[in-house]
């Protein structure tokens, strides 16, 4: 906020905008991550541990990055990790009942999709806080998930579908070339369209969006729904990847898809991150947690290390908001 | 302006809340569905059983009459548990047990409070971060196992009676009492209506309202080892995801008994017909062998449904 | 163009008040500065018991910031308290309220689902004999004296939100009395309130006067100013300007001094000499927010006024027009169309809604001035949907070069700004869309006065180029100079239309007060 911020700001010197400057320490944090293990351990910086940590980025990424969006309108969706446990199993059975694996795909991203709607309503037309809203959807979503698989596994799928999730192509994980594609049309979508623009819009000041005659509500629901269709993006790659299904598949992945972004440089109050960043988010903790299990540190310790790496990311946030 | 006047609006009739009449259908449509609903001894059951839920859903009030949330507390009752359970395994002591379980959720109430207050991080994010490392610390402190071997004057707590009432039911009448004087007797309760409602206004009265948010956050952690208590007691034992998601049936229960998520509006006796409407459609679900799985989505949606309600009527006013 | 500055000459500061006694509280050297802005510059200001101490300025003048310093809000950068003869110092609201002070801000300062008494004595709650309890009887006893006190008949139980805002403002009243306040400081009290309950307030006045009790009377309105003040101070920017006596001074004399200009100011308008086509037609318009049986028209090509008091329902017409509350009756026709759906669908429709809360309802203030220049324009700039930042970075550039925007490039963050430029952003905003027809809510609210003339002359040039404005404001002299046509609202309906030969100062203040 000083004046003299502001006039070298603006000199004629070489300067990165803020944003770019925020990523690139994020890359550079990744980056040092790398080097640490690749020193502690002998195992990191092996072919077949770097292809994991990809391969397990990317399952993270999928969901992080619907996730990204909604966060980007400054509400939050909670109910991602429920939605691959039911998006999940429904394919899985529509595999199984129809035998193709096109059918259960369509299954899983619709009812992805349609779980990501629901929430938007709720949210633009009933106007419930988002992430009380999707807290209440994560646990119908939970009890319906359950009651439906009644504690049974669900598994042995055609090897076709089983490539999306442990395939190789070129010797790089098939779900790596999905979250470039990912990566790009989110990055496409968020940077380059009339869309995307008005949803940073929208979470950097929903009143004054909506009185800029953005049509709010719409997009709010839009996200969502992009929100949901990710995930049942995510259950079709885990699908394929465990080769069974479970109910409580994707409980576990909520914390840190919600990680993720907010490592990646997005506030939780809305108009600030993107789709790259997340991408970054995704991979540092992705590294974090492959260089504890490398490390040997009990997988209990996860979660612990997740939370506090949550709260850890939105007071950054909040420190650098405190300063402009 | 001019249509206004200074004298007093028309007594109104008391409206008869939404919690209330959510419980009487409940009640008339399990007793009609299950013949075993009525009797005294499910009914009693009914009660007992909702204690440990009204120890969370209290606290719970009060959090969210403050325009937040404790999303942390049922990992938190869960980590109390076992390390009550490891502690009177290990000395035999009750006491020692309990101080352990407080101590816990003070902590971690103290963490809350501070991240939510001191570094104004938002309520949902700050206790979703303290929901995993609680539930991490819970794995690790028992090694993903059981702990067994709860001494029998432990497991008295819950299933001891005295002067012929349940030991749960005189706990929970106990602690509806002092968080009923807590509310509407004290500064401190006028004060966290204030939190919510309009905190510069505690500002401008000289209240440092920081600290009082701390210990609004704190007295949640400690009524979660209150539960850990009751709950080793009824399960003899420390489990590991033992209250894993029970939070969310606390805030159920808040949101269904009118307590609004915004502007500090908060009603104590309200929580009390929510806990029970929550233990009347778990109970009467069991009765007519729904799994517990669905009876978790039928909360969910009702939670939806009150919040609902809640913003229709806040549209409306 | 641009107004000429008068000096205030040094002769009125040094013009000392016919003090008896010693003051009951003085400010001396009182500085205070936000960061880009110094809200106050060496004020020094005083209070004599039972007198009542009119505080006059514009918006920004310094006002709120001294009255927040006053009541221990905000500390002072520099500069002494002497109560009674005695320094002290103010480092917190309850060091004010030791010294006796007791503010009535404008937002209220009640819970609303705490009652009347917990909100009257909220943080002064009366301890019960047994420990750590309140004693609730005494509590309500107490209250109702101070209800009673006020005039206000009501339960002390009753809860704040059931209250209207005229009951709200009493009891905001009640809880400064209770305090056993000797300094009362007031802002604008009887904004929100009717005749009758104006009349009781000041009734309360003269008793607190006679006990001995100094109030500070923040108001806009020069006859309350002349009809209760004792002395009259003045500020603007930041800085004392002038000191007064109400027998010897007049209104246009304050007004003088608070503008810091001549009264007649010159507005930049160029009347067309015939209106074009009708753009806006709103007929028997009723809507959600309480407007009734709106009727107004505006043309192409001229600039018509919507005036009446705060809260007569002027702010609720243009939102109703705009979309964003929702019309229950009656049709609004855009260019000849029926308008139906929201905000979205009338900026589609060529509407564009300039609003009074620039900071909150105007702008992203987190966002780049390029990206809040091109925000309700991406639709008709990028038709196949496609965001190309090159073309929003032009666009903006041209912008910023056609209004004259001060900013270094598009990508300073808006909220560096000055008011008048944020106001062109968003104004340009709606250039960017393709507007065609603008309402203005304030569009000078906050603004310097050099920079409300380019805001002027920049709506004079939209009309010029064929433009419809609907244009609110609460300053009549804007109203008249700029104005083709004012329509004057009274109680959430419009009672009255001044063609230009009507359109005087006079006439818009006759229309719209409450009696007759």
């Amino acid at each position: 906020m000083s004046i003299a911020g502001d006039i070298s700001s603006s000199a004629p010197r070489f300067h990165l905008s803020k944003d770019v400057e925020q990523l690139l320490y994020r890359l550079l944090a990744a980056g040092l991550l790398c080097v640490a293990l690749s020193v502690m351990t002998d195992a990191f910086l092996t072919t077949n541990n770097i292809l994991n940590v990809l391969r397990q980025a990317s399952l993270l990424f999928f969901l992080a990055a619907g996730l990204t969006l909604v966060i980007l309108t400054g509400g939050l969706d909670l109910s991602v990790g429920a939605n691959i446990g039911l998006s999940a199993c429904l394919a899985a059975t529509v595999i199984k009942v129809t035998g193709s694996p096109v059918l259960g795909t369509l299954a899983g991203l619709g009812a992805g999709c349609a779980v990501g709607i629901c929430n938007g309503l709720m949210v633009a037309k009933l106007r419930i806080p988002s992430f009380i809203a999707t807290y209440g959807m994560l646990w119908v979503l939970h009890g319906i998930t359950y009651y439906y698989m009644a504690g049974e596994t669900i598994h042995g799928f055609p090897p076709g579908f089983r490539q999306i999730g442990s395939g190789y192509f070129l010797g790089i994980p098939i779900p790596v070339y999905l979250m470039i594609g990912f990566l790009l049309a989110g990055t496409i979508f968020a940077q380059r369209t009339v869309w995307g623009q008005q949803i940073y819009a929208i979470g950097a000041n929903p009143v004054a969006a909506r009185l800029t005659g953005i049509p709010v509500d719409r997009r709010l629901i839009l996200v969502y729904a992009f929100s949901g269709a990710m995930a049942g993006v995510a259950s079709i790659v885990f699908l394929a990847r465990l080769n069974s299904a479970e109910g409580d598949i994707g409980e576990a992945m909520t914390l840190p898809a919600i990680a993720a972004v907010l490592i990646g440089g997005a506030s939780l109050f809305g108009g600030v991150g993107s789709v790259f960043g997340t991408f970054v988010g995704a991979l540092i903790l992705t590294l974090v947690l492959n260089g504890m299990n490398l490390l040997a540190v009990n997988a209990s310790w996860q979660p612990l290390v997740t939370g506090v790496i949550v709260v850890f990311a939105v007071w950054l946030d909040m420190r650098g908001r405190r300063r402009t | 302006m001019s249509d206004q006047t200074l004298s007093s609006p028309a007594p109104r009739l008391p409206a008869v809340p939404g919690v209330a009449v959510a419980l009487g259908l409940l009640a008339a449509l399990f007793s009609v569905a299950s013949p075993g609903f009525l009797s005294a001894g499910n009914l009693s059951n009914i009660l007992v059983q909702s204690v440990i839920l009204l120890l969370l859903a209290l606290p719970m009030t009060l959090i969210i009459m403050t325009e937040g949330l404790d999303l942390s507390m049922g990992a938190v009752l869960t980590l109390a548990s076992l390390v009550l359970a490891l502690i009177v395994v290990s000395t035999k002591s009750l006491a020692l047990g309990l101080a352990g379980a407080l101590g816990v959720g003070l902590a971690f109430g103290l963490v809350n409070g501070w991240l939510v207050s001191v570094l104004s991080i938002p309520p949902f994010v700050a206790t979703l971060g303290t929901l995993g490392a609680a539930q991490g610390l819970a794995l690790i402190v028992s090694d993903g196992q059981s702990v067994v071997g709860i001494p029998r004057f432990v497991r008295q707590v819950y299933s001891g009676e005295v002067a012929g009432l349940p030991m749960p039911i005189l706990i929970g009448a106990g602690f509806y009492a002092l968080f009923h004087v807590l509310l509407y007797h004290t500064r401190f309760g006028t004060y966290v209506c204030a939190l919510g409602g309009n905190r510069d206004a505690l500002t401008l009265a000289g209240v440092k309202w920081r600290r009082l948010l701390v210990a609004v956050y704190m007295l949640g952690g400690a009524m979660a080892g209150v539960a850990a208590l009751l709950m080793t007691a009824r399960m003899n034992a420390g489990h590991p995801t033992a209250a894993i998601g029970m939070e969310f049936d606390a805030i159920a229960a808040v949101a269904l008994g009118g307590t609004s998520f915004e502007k500090g509006k908060g009603w104590i006796f309200g929580t009390l017909l929510g806990v029970i409407t929550v233990g009347v459609l778990r109970n009467g679900l069991n009765l007519m062998a729904v799994p517990s799985s669905v009876q978790v989505a039928c909360i969910g949606a009702l939670v939806i449904f009150a919040l609902f309600l809640d913003g229709m009527r806040s549209h409306k006013s | 163009m641009r107004a000429v500055m008068e000096r205030t000459p040094r002769l009125e500061l040094a013009a000392p008040f016919p003090a008896s006694g010693a003051p009951l509280l003085e400010l001396k050297g009182i500085s205070k500065s936000f960061p880009g802005v110094k809200a106050l510059d060496d004020v020094s200001f005083a209070v004599w018991p039972g007198e009542v101490h009119m505080l006059l300025g514009e918006n920004g003048a310094g006002k709120s910031s001294l009255m927040k310093i006053l009541c221990g809000a905000y500390q002072a950068d520099q500069g002494e308290y002497v109560h009674e003869g005695k320094r002290v110092e103010i480092r917190s609201p309850a060091d004010a309220r030791r010294l006796g002070i007791a503010v009535i801000f404008q937002e209220f300062s009640l819970v609303p689902h705490l009652d009347i008494a917990q909100n009257i004595f909220l943080g002064r709650e009366f301890a019960s004999k047994i420990p750590g309890l309140v004693d609730r009887r005494r509590l309500y006893r107490e209250a109702k004296a101070v209800l009673d006190l006020v005039g206000l008949d009501m339960d002390p139980r009753t809860k704040v939100h059931s209250l209207g805002v005229a009951q709200q403002q009493m009891v905001e009243i009640a809880k400064a009395l209770s305090q056993e306040a000797r300094i009362l400081v007031m802002d604008e009290p009887t904004a929100a309130l009717s005749d009758r309950e104006t009349e009781r307030l000041f009734e309360v006045m003269r008793q607190l006067q006679a006990k001995g009790v100094a109030i500070v009377y923040i108001s806009h309105r020069m006859a309350e100013v002349f009809a209760l003040g004792d002395r009259i101070t003045v500020l603007r920017d930041g800085r004392l300007v002038g000191r007064a006596l109400p027998g010897e001074t007049s209104p246009d004399e304050l007004v003088r001094m608070m503008v810091g200009r001549n009264v007649d100011m010159t507005y930049p308008r160029r009347f067309a000499t015939e209106p074009g086509a009708v753009v806006l037609e709103v007929t028997g318009m009723s809507a959600r927010n309480g407007i009734r049986d709106i009727d107004l028209k505006v043309r192409a090509g001229e600039i018509v006024g919507l005036c009446g008091l705060v809260g007569s329902g002027r702010t609720e017409v243009a939102r109703a027009i705009f979309g964003a509350d929702e019309v229950t009756a009656g049709e609004v026709r855009i260019f000849g169309r029926r308008q139906t759906g929201g905000p979205d669908a009338a900026a589609v429709a060529g509407v564009g809604l300039i609003p009074e809360s620039r900071k909150s309802e105007g702008l992203a203030l987190i966002r780049t001035v390029g990206e809040n220049l091109a925000v309700a324009g991406l639709p008709r700039l990028f038709p196949n949907m496609l965001f190309s930042p090159g073309r929003a970075r032009r666009t903006a550039e041209e912008l910023i070069a056609r209004m004259r925007i001060a900013t270094p490039s598009p990508n300073q963050s808006v909220a560096v700004l000055s008011g008048g430029n944020q106001q062109k952003v968003v104004i340009g905003k709606w250039l960017a869309a393709g507007t065609r027809l603008f309402i203005f809510d304030e569009p000078t609210r906050g603004i310097d006065v050099g920079a409300k003339s380019e805001i002027f002359a920049l709506i004079d040039q939209l009309v010029a180029e064929g433009a419809a404005v609907l244009m609110i404001s609460s300053e009549q002299a804007e109203i008249v100079h700029v104005c083709d046509r004012a329509y004057v609202m009274r109680g959430k309906r419009i009672v009255g239309e001044l063609s230009r030969a009507d359109l005087s100062e006079e006439n818009i203040v006759r229309m719209g007060m409450h009696h007759e």
